[in-house]
């Protein structure tokens, strides 16, 4: 309450000193295995730095807002991502595989899925904030509608990876609302009794291959299992102290495959090696420690649980791609937050930081 | 609405919230603390594999192919050297889709179905994985620059500088010297492991000739180095290297230029020519004609090219007409009248009444004089054995072979290489047949009748020569009996090589050593005894050799020969808009050695000249072989008989004849 007085700029301003440096700390982290990463390439590294800038800039201006009024948008903002996902179905361009991109005159080509991730968190904690806790059957009914109808939706643009992580936004705010465990250990368990018929019956070719890949890589060393094979080739071999700045035989003789983005961390396994990751998670941490203390001392339950859904999404992301990357859980497409190259994706991760900060800068001065 | 809406118990709520809060980051540190493990597992514990690993992925050991020795002429011409040329290799792990690859790569450069197969066949017999394997040799300028320029669509797709076998003189040596190509299953599967090693960097064997026979002089000792490769299979560093040992060069007694006068000597004629130093066994020329590209295979034949060298079932130009064998004819005849000599069979004072044909006692048969067929009647009327030979008489061997027997003349002639094969390096020559008893009872399972020996006495029947053995057996007699065994490598990296350490042939030794001279004389009078008033009194070949070359200097012992066509199939015939006639024309045959009868000099060349079809020993092949020995004589050694013959003869022989049991 009475921290943000001694610094009345930071509080001018709306930013969260913390959480600020860890992410400027994060990003200067990022370019700096990009660079090596991408062969010394400048243009590159000068790019992302442009796109983070940018990303700062969005992420002070979405702080200005009040969490109150950002809470009152919540349902537009979630009509309106729908209808954009329904746009793509009708107008979607294809990139990657996924035909989850909208190219609209006048605006850079973007993907609505990015839109929900935000609004889905968003909409969540305005219909459980307001809800007595822990929620009732009739809510969780409404709260599993307002998660599905967009996963579904991204799931028929052929992009699983996105829709998981949109659908772990609104999970994770049915969870800090405290959802009962007996519903959560048979939401687990009936997950767990569904696996085999979605392998048999639903999951695609890809996806069983990268399934069966994790469990042998070596099953098709050239193809599937390239990946992940040469990925730990870069992670092992970094050793504890790693093999030095650009010295990474396995990335800078593009043995990884993807270097640059889902696959950066194996760089910088190889190039610092167990210490450099070490210092990452560390970095990581930081954010995680600030985002839960922003959670923890917000004010009213839709700040919380949104403050609590992003953080753990956040760390959804950087859990997931390192444990693909060195073989923990099976190849998904997600890259590692702030530090893999990326555009749209980073801009999306930064208004999340904007929302923190508007909690923690807002949530203090504004009376019950 | 609002009624529905339960009373918020606020304190409660944050409480739960906390609650699952502190849950939640409890479980974010045990996940972060299990991703922590694995990557100690990975990093401290798997460190020493995964360094072994990345140092596999990045390092390569890769052969350096040792540069083939290379082949020169007696006078150091190159006859195969190593030209640079660029090849199209593919690495088959890192390319996606190899038939799409194939496919954009044929939109860019030349790349027909035949390049193709060939290509899936070295990927068959590949054995180490991640090697370069060559899909198209030798490309162009342009052809490199487009690859260069696409090459970002290219994985796994490299041009690579090689050093091939170049064959400057062509289809003039193409059988003799042989050539070099791609290693075929069959070669790899015979090496030994060591030799596999050795060979890991080679794409190229000696197939035929010289390049097969001293393939392991010629190959050298295969090198390696490390380099550091990128996952395109580029290389991007050299790290170590043991440089490969390159093979020896080799040089051959055969001399270009003689080479070049057989060839032009044999004109439009389809034959053989082998010329051979008698003083050493070395062979000087050795010409099948017609030939080929040998260039064409070193870097993979087309399959239209190859088919229209196999189809020619006339000029058969991949055939070797010097190692294969002929009816010899009348050339065997000098060889015979030695045995019979040598066996008290006939002396100088024997001589026949020849009236033009011969009948075994008791059956009434006439073996006719073959040479005086198609001429007047009657036969050669008194007729000792040098008459018999310049004249190439029939009647006086059909009786003197039926009176030695076959077992005899085998025996005798066997000596001089016939049925045998004395070359030391042309393994891959025939033996031909020197017949026998024995040998006819071995091979037809039926007895030997009289009258084969009747056809053996003059070179026909059963009996069958190589032109190389021919060129033999005339340096033998050149020689007096002493044999140097034929062949073609001079000298190793300079140091000179004997054929006779790698031979226990024995010399042909004889009762009395004036019968080489008797011999030489008969041989000398085949060319160069001139038309008397005397009915049939000249030598065969006088008419074209000696009387066509008044002014030459220098004598020549020969012996014509002609030799029956055995029969042409059917195929062949429809096959071919060559007179039929011309193909069932005999062949002519030619021996001889010069200068004969020298006091000065000992023979210097012993040739064989056989021509397909060519009807007449003497006025075809003989001239040939003149051509062939005056080139050497005269425009190679330079000699200046004219000269020479002002000069007193030399007190002693310097080529002393060998005696039977001359130690005794």
């Amino acid at each position: 309450m009475a921290e943000n007085h001694r610094l009345p700029i930071w509080s001018a301003i709306h930013a969260d000193p913390p959480l600020l440096v860890g992410i400027i700390l994060l990003c200067a982290f990022g370019l700096f295995i990009l660079y090596s990463a991408s062969g010394g390439d400048a243009e590159v590294v000068q790019r992302q730095a442009t796109i983070m800038g940018g990303g700062v800039l969005v992420m002070l201006i979405v702080s200005q807002f009040n969490p109150h009024v950002i809470r009152t948008w919540a349902p537009s903002i979630y009509a309106a991502g729908l209808g954009l996902l329904l746009l793509v179905l009708l107008i979607g361009v294809e990139a990657n595989g996924a035909r989850s991109w909208l190219d609209l005159p006048g605006l850079p080509s973007f993907q609505p899925s990015e839109v929900l991730k935000i609004s889905v968190p968003l909409s969540m904690a305005w219909y459980l904030g307001s809800r007595p806790l822990p929620p009732r059957f009739k809510h969780l009914f409404w709260s599993a509608f307002i998660i599905v109808l967009p996963a579904a939706l991204i799931i028929i643009q052929n992009d699983t990876g996105t829709a998981i992580m949109v659908a772990m936004s609104g999970v994770f705010v049915i969870l800090l609302a405290g959802i009962r465990w007996r519903i959560v250990f048979f939401g687990i368990f009936s997950l767990l009794l569904a696996s085999p018929a979605w392998y048999l019956f639903l999951a695609q070719e890809h996806q069983k291959n990268r399934i069966l890949t994790f469990f042998d890589p070596y099953r098709d060393p050239t193809g599937a299992g390239y990946n992940i094979i040469q990925s730990q080739i870069a992670i092992g071999s970094g050793g504890i102290f790693g093999k030095g700045f650009g010295n990474g035989a396995q990335s800078h003789l593009d043995f990884i495959p993807e270097s640059n983005t889902d696959f950066i961390l194996a760089v910088l396994a190889e190039e610092f090696g167990l210490l450099g990751i070490l210092c990452l998670i560390c970095l990581y941490l930081f954010v995680l420690v600030r985002g839960f203390f922003i959670a923890y001392s917000a004010r009213d339950m839709f700040s919380r649980l949104l403050a609590g859904s992003i953080t753990l999404t956040l760390f959804f992301y950087i859990f997931i791609n390192m444990a693909m990357v060195s073989g923990l859980v099976p190849v998904i497409g997600l890259p590692l937050p702030l530090i893999s190259r990326g555009g749209t994706a980073i801009l999306t991760l930064f208004i999340s930081f904007g929302l923190l900060m508007s909690i923690q800068t807002h949530g203090k001065e504004m009376g019950k | 609405m609002s009624g529905k809406w339960q009373v918020k118990d606020h304190e409660a709520e944050r409480l739960l919230f906390d609650g699952r809060l502190l849950i939640a980051f409890a479980i974010i540190v045990l996940l972060f603390v299990a991703l922590v493990l694995k990557l100690v597992n990975l990093q401290v514990t798997q460190y020493e594999y995964f360094s072994a690993r990345s140092d596999g992925n990045r390092l390569h050991s890769q052969y350096v192919s040792p540069a083939r020795g290379l082949i020169f002429d007696r006078n150091g011409e190159l006859l195969a050297d190593n030209q640079p040329i660029f090849n199209l290799m593919v690495v088959r792990e890192q390319v996606d889709d190899l038939d799409q690859m194939l496919d954009f790569l044929a939109t860019i450069i030349r790349l027909n179905d035949d390049d193709i197969d060939q290509f899936n066949a070295r990927l068959e017999r590949n054995r180490v994985p991640f090697a370069s394997i060559p899909l198209r040799y030798v490309l162009t300028e342009e052809e490199k620059s487009r690859i260069a320029v696409n090459s970002h669509l290219l994985n796994g797709i490299a041009i690579e500088p090689q050093f091939v076998r170049h064959y400057p003189l062509a289809s003039l040596t193409a059988h003799s010297v042989g050539y070099v190509s791609e290693i075929n299953q069959n070669e790899l599967d015979r090496l030994s492991e060591n030799e596999k090693e050795n060979y890991g960097g080679t794409n190229h064997i000696g197939k035929t000739g010289v390049e097969r026979t001293y393939e392991d002089l010629l190959h050298g000792t295969v090198g390696y180095e490390i380099v550091e490769k990128n996952n395109r299979g580029q290389v991007m560093r050299y790290l170590d290297r043991t440089d490969p040992v390159a093979g020896k060069n080799i040089e051959l007694h055969m001399d270009a230029r003689l080479q070049k006068a057989a060839e032009e000597a044999l004109g439009e004629f389809r034959g053989a020519v082998v010329a051979i130093e008698p003083a050493t066994g070395g062979i000087l020329a050795m010409v099948s004609k017609p030939g080929f590209d040998p260039n064409l295979f070193v870097t993979g034949i087309s399959s239209k090219d190859y088919s229209v060298l196999v189809t020619d079932e006339v000029n058969t130009p991949l055939f070797d007409r010097t190692t294969n064998p002929y009816p010899p004819g009348s050339t065997v005849k000098p060889f015979l009248g030695l045995a019979g000599l040598q066996n008290d069979f006939v002396d100088y004072d024997f001589a026949i009444e020849d009236p033009g044909y011969f009948r075994l006692p008791g059956v009434s048969y006439r073996w006719g004089d073959y040479t005086l067929r198609t001429l007047i009647g009657g036969g050669h009327g008194r007729t000792d054995l040098q008459k018999a030979i310049y004249q190439s008489c029939d009647t006086f061997f059909y009786d003197l072979g039926h009176r030695m027997g076959i077992d005899t003349i085998h025996g005798f002639m066997s000596q001089f290489g016939f049925g045998q094969n004395f070359a030391v390096d042309i393994s891959y020559a025939r033996t031909g047949v020197l017949p026998s008893e024995d040998w006819k009872k071995e091979s037809r399972g039926e007895p030997w009748y009289p009258g084969d020996t009747i056809n053996s006495s003059i070179g026909q029947g059963y009996m069958w020569a190589t032109p190389l053995q021919l060129a033999t057996a005339a340096s033998i007699v050149a020689n007096k009996g002493k044999v140097n065994p034929p062949h073609m490598l001079k000298s190793v990296d300079g140091a000179p090589y004997n054929s006779r350490n790698d031979s226990a042939i024995p010399d042909v030794l004889v009762k009395d050593p004036d019968y080489w001279r008797y011999i030489e004389e008969a041989m000398t009078m085949v060319v160069h005894r001139p038309f008397s008033d005397r009915f049939r009194d000249y030598g065969t070949a006088y008419e074209a050799i000696a009387m066509a070359d008044r002014n030459m200097s220098y004598k020549m012992a020969g012996k014509s020969g002609s030799a029956q066509v055995v029969g042409i199939s059917q195929d062949i015939l429809s096959s071919t808009d060559i007179v039929v006639s011309d193909l069932n024309k005999d062949h002519g045959l030619f021996i001889s050695f010069a200068p004969a009868q020298n006091p000065h000099l000992d023979p210097l060349i012993a040739v064989a000249v056989f021509v397909e079809n060519g009807e007449h020993g003497s006025s075809v092949a003989g001239p040939i072989a003149k051509a062939v020995t005056d080139t050497y004589l005269m425009d190679i050694l330079q000699i200046d008989f004219e000269t020479m013959n002002n000069l007193p003869p030399l007190s002693e022989p310097s080529n002393p004849a060998l005696i039977t049991g001359s130690d005794e």
